[in-house]
């Protein structure tokens, strides 16, 4: 497969670019990297599902990410997600409706150590309470 | 190596699997996602094993033999592991059925069947017991499932031609995937989302039909379980009987299995044993073949003109009928018309029936413009003899293809895998054709070229081969000279402009094709449909010359090289398929037998027409005479595949009806007209005379074709090698105020006989109708036509209809359509032509106009 797979360690790059861009896959970016890496759009379908990273809907501008391992877990993340919810009144992977936050969920950051752990926008808040929800919502909330 | 499995002491040579190994040794090793033609998965895990001085339980399939193992595939502790994971396999698997301690006696009487989840039941799964996870189950002994039982409810999907997809039966063993990607190409499904929601999927959910699906139905015949279950067969229960033959959809020539119940084919599914198909097929040979076999458009009686109206007879009636009135007309006004399908024992007896019954020199078949017929021409025309039999399997060896004038994806799709496997291995692959492949992506480059103006792209490339050359130090081979006075003669200042290609890429064109050892030119009807075709032709073959290219020429119809092969040594002076249809219509021609596809014989102006055919068709509103031949599956013969190889194919089922062999049909008629020479008992009585007189023939022997062997047909292998200096005068394509459109028109093998395929099957129609026309986007756009829109094509000379097919990559300007003889006459492009009536033939491109139809 050489000679045909040269390129194929591309398609993350250009599906990150490309998320960048748009905040979401959308679909004529598939067929275009299609064309280009020349991969089946099935293929990178199934590449662009298996990640995380990749959204399939558009995001909000700020995009908030908790860790539910299991060290952050058995510390309260789970409460940390019902206060998001109710805050942001949306469901985990959703967006509000201003398009300004999409509230996510992932299994586990790394940094077990300062958890409960709350991603906003690549930014970390380590320790985290219900308490300290309200300050992080409004940091973005004012700033457009 | 040495290796020791159970015990058991075992050489190895080469890089192997423990699981190849343990297979090729008769130990069983259970095992779900492994699969002899896919790379190995290790994604069920069941086939783990146990090493000696190896951590853990390896999974037997994914481990290669090293000298010395120990391996050990039944200890207790293992059978322990597999049932395990056997049971959180069969934990998403609806598994009722599998497991139920009265699994046996319900079989027989159905006793429990109320008692299991109905939907979930493996009565009610569609593989009827064809399961290979049930196997495992029961290898493995399995009688209670520990884990929580997981439905999870997708929907069936059933909206694509040909199979269903029911995901809940799927085990994700990850066959379909990998053999869609390895082996077929087209990667139409992946892996989709992740963990428990992992799935069997398309890009967005899409249908099959829009996600680059060939249908081939390989993922189909690789499912371990009943996700993938093809449609036609879901409730037909299990097959009787298996029988083998070759499929008669093109020439590749592939060895097929087909399932039979009560005399009734089931299914056709492409045989592991094949010698050129290797366990894969193509949508028709995987799909079509019970549709055409068992069509309701076969006509099962005979049938004779009685008062302006065709009436069922009786065979004897028939023969003697038609005997009769043959006798009336033998000699120069009577002509015989053969189809490229039927077997070289029939189109022999058909030879010898017109020379020594019907004393006519007027015999042909379809093959004129065939790219062999035209390749052979050429080589004559200057004095080259060139053989035409190759190996399919060099191409795969090839590091350069340049393919031109066809779409194997879908005419020749078994050779399109070989030179997927080039690709694979880093060929380039040079793609010239008017229109974008289904499978583009793997072409390195691809020339956009109009169709007619092959012989520019072609003298160009040489140009700048020859410019390139005079640097390098190669060979010289004879008549370079010459050759390269002709180039210069040759006016090429627009070519650009003409072929539609540019400078740059034809500058990359040259360079792959000359940076190269081992270079495969593949062409088809495109480059030789054309009245000059065998110009192209030669054009080509200088290109070779220079590439030190091997040239394969593909044809169409499955025995076209038989039917070939066969005419070859007969005289020409005979009148020839568009003569006779020439003569048809001027009243020179009397009387005409008809054995082959013909265009609606309207303006044939005849005394006696004679149709044998299996199926119904147009011109039987003209026939005087209709007798119904069998098809492929119900006699037995010999076929000439395109590589050149004579296969044997076999009966499967009895003639249906009163229908009758070919064979069978002419030596009754010609024994009833005196003849003493057909007194033939079965078709091997054919072959063995044939084997006699027929020299191409004269390497054959009868035994070891009776035996199932493949042989290849006898060559003169003289290979001169020499330039043929072009000759060319100007002759592309012109459009006209009137007909402002150029229609191209191509030459699709999706008939049978007179049986247009995608008319007959649904599934194929979805995939592609012979009654499309093609329009570019941008005329679409611009004439406001939608996709599936009535239209009518008009030429100077007639008219036809057909449905609108929007085509992303056809040029402006550009429209294209199947040509099938065969085809109701309002959906024929044959009306559109007068050539076919002529003698100045060209059947390349029309100027053509487009209309509305309401």
């Amino acid at each position: 497969m050489s000679g045909l797979n040269k390129d194929h360690g591309k398609l993350i790059h250009m599906l990150h670019d490309t998320q960048k861009k748009f905040g979401y896959i959308p679909a004529h970016s598939i067929s275009q990297i299609s064309g280009e890496l020349k991969i089946s759009e099935s293929e990178i379908f199934g590449v662009l599902t298996f990640y995380k990273a990749f959204a399939l809907e558009p995001r909000g501008r700020h995009l908030i990410t908790i860790c539910m391992g299991t060290a952050c877990h058995v510390r309260g993340g789970v409460q940390i997600v019902e206060e998001m919810e109710r805050k942001l009144n949306i469901k985990v992977g959703k967006t509000t409706a201003n398009r300004k936050f999409t509230l996510e969920t992932v299994n586990c950051l790394g940094c077990c150590a300062i958890g409960p752990v709350v991603v906003v926008n690549g930014k970390y808040y380590s320790n985290i309470t219900i308490k300290k929800v309200d300050a992080i919502l409004k940091e973005y909330q004012e700033s457009e | 190596m040495i290796i020791i499995i159970d015990g058991k002491k075992i050489e190895v040579e080469g890089k192997r699997t423990v699981l190849e190994v343990a297979r090729e040794k008769d130990i069983f090793i259970p095992s779900l996602c492994d699969h002899p033609q896919l790379t190995p998965f290790g994604g069920c895990r069941l086939c783990i094993v146990e090493i000696k001085e190896k951590r853990g339980y390896p999974p037997s399939c994914s481990t290669y033999v090293e000298n010395g193992m120990e391996i050990k595939t039944k200890t207790p502790r293992l059978q322990e592991l597999r049932r395990e994971i056997l049971e959180l396999i069969l934990s998403e698997h609806p598994n009722a059925c599998l497991i139920c301690s009265e699994k046996e006696n319900c079989d027989e009487y159905k006793s429990t069947i109320r008692k299991v989840g109905e939907v979930t039941g493996c009565v009610l799964c569609s593989n009827n017991g064809r399961c290979e996870l049930q196997d495992v189950v029961e290898t493995l002994k399995i009688d209670k499932v520990k884990f929580p039982s997981v439905y999870r409810d997708l929907d069936v999907k059933k909206g694509d031609p040909f199979f269903d997809r029911d995901y809940n039966l799927c085990i994700l063993c990850g066959r379909c995937v990998r053999v869609c990607q390895e082996v077929r190409g087209a990667s139409a499904v992946s892996f989709v989302y992740r963990g428990s929601e992992a799935v069997v999927g398309t890009v967005f959910d899409l249908p099959l039909l829009e996600s680059g699906c060939q249908f081939c139905g390989a993922c189909v015949d690789v499912c371990p379980t009943g996700s993938l279950t093809e449609r036609g067969i879901r409730y037909e229960g299990l097959p009787d009987e298996r029988a083998k033959t070759i499929c008669p959809l093109c020439s590749i020539g592939c060895e097929l299995k087909i399932d039979l119940k009560r005399q009734k084919i089931l299914s056709s599914k492409p045989s592991d044993e094949g010698a050129v198909n290797e366990g894969q097929a193509c949508v028709k040979g995987r799909f079509l073949i019970k549709d055409v076999v068992h069509s309701p458009r076969r006509i099962l009686k005979p049938l004779i003109r009685v008062n302006k109206k065709l009436e069922e007879v009786s065979w004897e009636g028939a023969l003697d009928f038609v005997a009769q009135k043959l006798k009336k007309f033998k000699g120069k006004k009577t002509a015989l018309i053969a189809s490229p399908q039927v077997s070289c024992e029939e189109y022999f007896l058909l030879h010898k029936f017109a020379s020594e019954e019907l004393k006519t020199e007027n015999v042909d078949s379809s093959y004129r413009f065939s790219p062999l017929a035209v390749f052979d021409k050429m080589a004559k025309e200057n004095g080259l003899e060139l053989g035409l039999n190759f190996e399919i399997k060099d191409i795969s060896r090839a590091k350069t293809l340049f393919l031109i004038g066809e779409d194997i994806s879908k005419s020749h799709p078994i050779i399109w895998l070989e030179v997927l496997k080039a690709v694979k291995g880093g060929a380039k692959l040079i793609v010239a054709s008017p229109e974008e492949l289904s499978l583009s992506r793997y072409s390195a480059l691809w020339l956009q070229i109009k169709p007619g103006t092959e012989f520019y792209l072609l003298s160009f490339l040489s140009k700048l081969f020859l410019q390139k050359e005079q640097e390098a130090d190669h060979p010289r081979i004879e008549g370079l000279d010459s050759f390269e006075d002709s180039l210069d003669k040759l006016d090429l200042s627009n070519v650009f402009e003409m072929t539609g290609i540019t400078r740059e890429e034809l500058k990359e064109a040259s360079e792959l094709l000359l940076d190269t050892e081992n270079a495969a030119f593949l062409f088809g009807m495109g480059l030789t449909q054309h009245s000059w075709g065998s110009r192209n032709v030669a054009a080509l073959w200088n290109l070779a010359l220079q590439a030190q290219a091997q040239l394969f020429p593909l044809g169409l119809e499955n025995n076209l090289r038989g039917v070939f092969e066969i005419g070859r040594n007969s005289s020409d002076k005979g009148l020839n398929l568009n003569q006779i249809f020439q003569a048809a219509s001027s009243g020179e021609l009397k009387a005409l037998y008809l054995a082959g596809p013909a265009p609606y014989l309207k303006k044939a102006n005849l005394e006696l027409l004679v149709i044998q055919d299996s199926f119904v068709n147009e011109n039987f509103e003209f026939a005087d005479a209709v007798l119904p031949a069998s098809t492929f599956a119900e006699t037995e013969g010999t076929f000439i595949n395109g590589e050149g190889r004579l296969q044997k194919f076999n009966k499967v089922i009895d003639p249906l009806g009163e229908a009758k062999p070919d064979w069978w049909i002419i030596s009754q008629l010609a024994r009833r007209m005196g003849n003493k020479g057909f007194h033939f008992k079965n078709p091997s009585d054919i072959t063995k005379e044939m084997i006699k007189i027929v020299p191409s023939f004269s390497n054959i022997s009868y035994a070891e074709l009776e035996k199932g062997q493949k042989i290849f047909i006898q060559e003169e292998t003289k290979k001169e090698r020499s330039f043929i200096p072009l000759k060319y005068s100007d002759s592309h394509y012109k459009k006209s105020k009137e007909y402002p459109f150029l229609m191209f028109l191509d030459y699709s093998l999706d008939y049978y006989r007179s049986l247009s395929l995608s008319q007959e099957s649904r599934g194929l129609k979805a995939i592609r109708d012979s009654r499309w026309i093609k329009v570019s986007l941008e005329d679409a756009e611009e004439l406001n036509l939608k996709e599936g829109e009535n239209i009518a094509v008009e030429s100077s000379s007639g008219k036809f209809k057909g449905f609108v097919k929007i085509v992303k990559s056809l040029p402006k300007g550009i429209l294209g359509a199947s040509f099938l003889l065969s085809e109701d006459s309002d959906f024929s492009v044959s009306g559109l032509i007068p050539s076919v009536f002529q003698e100045s033939h060209s059947l390349g491109m029309l100027p053509v106009k487009i209309k509305r139809e309401k």
